[in-house]
């Protein structure tokens, strides 16, 4: 007997599973840019969705599966335009390489960190693509420029409910004697992959330089004041 | 005359808590299943939201957003993977020759489980796993398949039941084992690993597998470009 056909089965999809863009998202960013004047008063605040992680992003989060179904490598793209064969190696036999983690050794330790989120004047078309900012806004006191203050990282979740997310924050001062105008933001981390070998042999490690790792162009471009200030904060949030 | 500012000290924390806007999500998550029986003929398809990331998915997904270094020239891990997944601070690891240090990875597969249980953020396992295997109440488990395509990462699993009784799935998490990897002080390779759930969601509707039958299971997280 031969069985009926795919189209005579009733099959079941239930109404939600509709892509109706309307579902409850399980996953969030958001940008709030806070912009203050000469005195520190805060003249504006800016918010959105941000919507971008990069492909550098997505091939440092793959799992090793995925590496050793394919039998290839991962090519992550610099800042700097070089590339890195990422690959997340089993672990397995006497050695791997993988991305780098803090150890007592102090010989021992290439960190893998953010570097910045990186703030520029340009922007792109093709956000997940990108692998690095358009125009860069550089650091320092110059024309132009922003003097880049430290990133600031969390030290925990912050949980309420079934909701939890994480922020990372960087503040600029502009010393430029005009206004510097800010329409794209990015992050990027240092990223080092580190060997490890058995008995005796000494590890090594693997330098794939500065990554853009999530990018987004402003919904509407942000002017910082001359004199004035500019924190920008990344907000990451699952179940929202 | 002084400006009053656009918001208080006080509001921008709130600012920063997430909250509904209204345009589109940046990140949707499926979950997809088909049902063949014995003769491959599809009997059941079932497509519904992914609404339960737990906690260490969020902490996994810093990995590339913050790195695994507080900075620099801190050697020190963030809080992040410290407070919510339990990685050491610093990996005690050989000292004794240069540049020996430790590394990071992780692998993820697809759990299927008869159970339900309520959400929660910390969830480690399913309510009722079904082993893998071919004995009463087991499925076997194929070879997980992981597949970037554009923005998204598609992870499915082929489970095929080998009893003589209909099987009935009910809930479904996604798993994580991280491996840390570092010389002990003997300098010998030396693994230590970490396993949490990313994700857990029940079925709307049970997915049944009848005996000699097989089901695909997809998850699939999706990132608007």
């Amino acid at each position: 007997m031969i069985s009926k056909g795919i189209n005579d089965i009733s099959i079941d999809v239930p109404k939600d599973a509709y892509d109706t863009g309307k579902d409850a998202p399980t996953f969030n960013a958001y940008l709030t840019v806070i912009v203050r004047d000469s005195e520190g008063r805060v003249i504006k605040v800016h918010r959105q969705r941000s919507h971008s992680p990069t492909t550098n992003f997505l091939g440092i989060l793959l799992p090793i599966i995925y590496f050793t179904n394919t039998g290839s490598s991962y090519k992550l793209t610099n800042i700097g335009g070089g590339t890195c064969s990422y690959m997340a190696n089993p672990p397995t036999g006497t050695s791997t390489v993988n991305i780098s983690y803090p150890s007592n050794n102090s010989t021992g330790n290439y960190p893998t960190y953010l570097v910045m989120i990186q703030v520029g004047s340009g922007s792109q078309s093709n956000p997940a693509s990108a692998t690095s900012l358009a125009s860069p806004i550089a650091n320092g006191s110059g024309s132009g420029k922003l003097v880049y203050g430290a990133i600031s990282l969390p030290s925990n979740i912050i949980v309420s409910s079934n909701s939890a997310y994480f922020y990372v924050s960087q503040t600029y001062s502009n010393l430029s004697g005009g206004t510097i105008t800010i329409t794209e933001v990015g992050l990027v981390i240092q990223l080092q992959l580190e060997t490890t070998y058995n008995n005796g042999a000494t590890g090594n490690n693997i330098n794939c330089g500065q990554l853009l790792v999530w990018y987004d162009v402003l919904s509407s471009s942000i002017s910082v004041p001359n004199g004035g200030s500019v924190t920008i904060y990344y907000t990451f949030t699952v179940n929202p | 005359m002084v400006t009053p500012d656009v918001v208080s000290e006080d509001d921008i924390a709130k600012l920063i808590i997430p909250d509904d806007l209204p345009d589109e999500p940046s990140f949707k998550a499926y979950i997809e299943a088909k049902v063949y029986d014995k003769e491959n003929h599809l009997i059941q398809y079932h497509r519904q939201p992914m609404r339960s990331l737990t906690q260490y998915f969020l902490a996994l997904m810093s990995i590339p957003i913050v790195g695994t270094f507080q900075s620099a020239s801190n050697y020190n891990a963030p809080g992040i993977l410290v407070n919510v997944l339990g990685l050491p601070s610093q990996q005690s690891t050989y000292t004794g020759s240069s540049h020996n240090g430790a590394n990071i990875t992780w692998n993820w597969s697809i759990q299927l489980g008869s159970g339900t249980q309520a959400f929660s953020l910390s969830l480690t396992s399913l309510a009722a796993p079904i082993a893998n295997g071919t004995g009463t109440g087991e499925l076997l488990y194929g070879q997980l398949s992981v597949v970037p395509a554009g923005t998204s990462i598609l992870i499915s699993v082929i489970v095929s039941n080998y009893t003589t009784s209909t099987i009935d799935v009910s809930e479904i998490g996604l798993q994580c084992t991280i491996y840390l990897a570092y010389q002990n002080s003997s300098n010998n390779y030396t693994l230590t690993t970490y396993n949490f759930l990313l994700s857990y969601d029940t079925f709307s509707t049970a997915i049944s597998i009848p005996p000699n039958g097989f089901a695909t299971f997809q998850i699939t997280l999706s990132f608007t470009g």
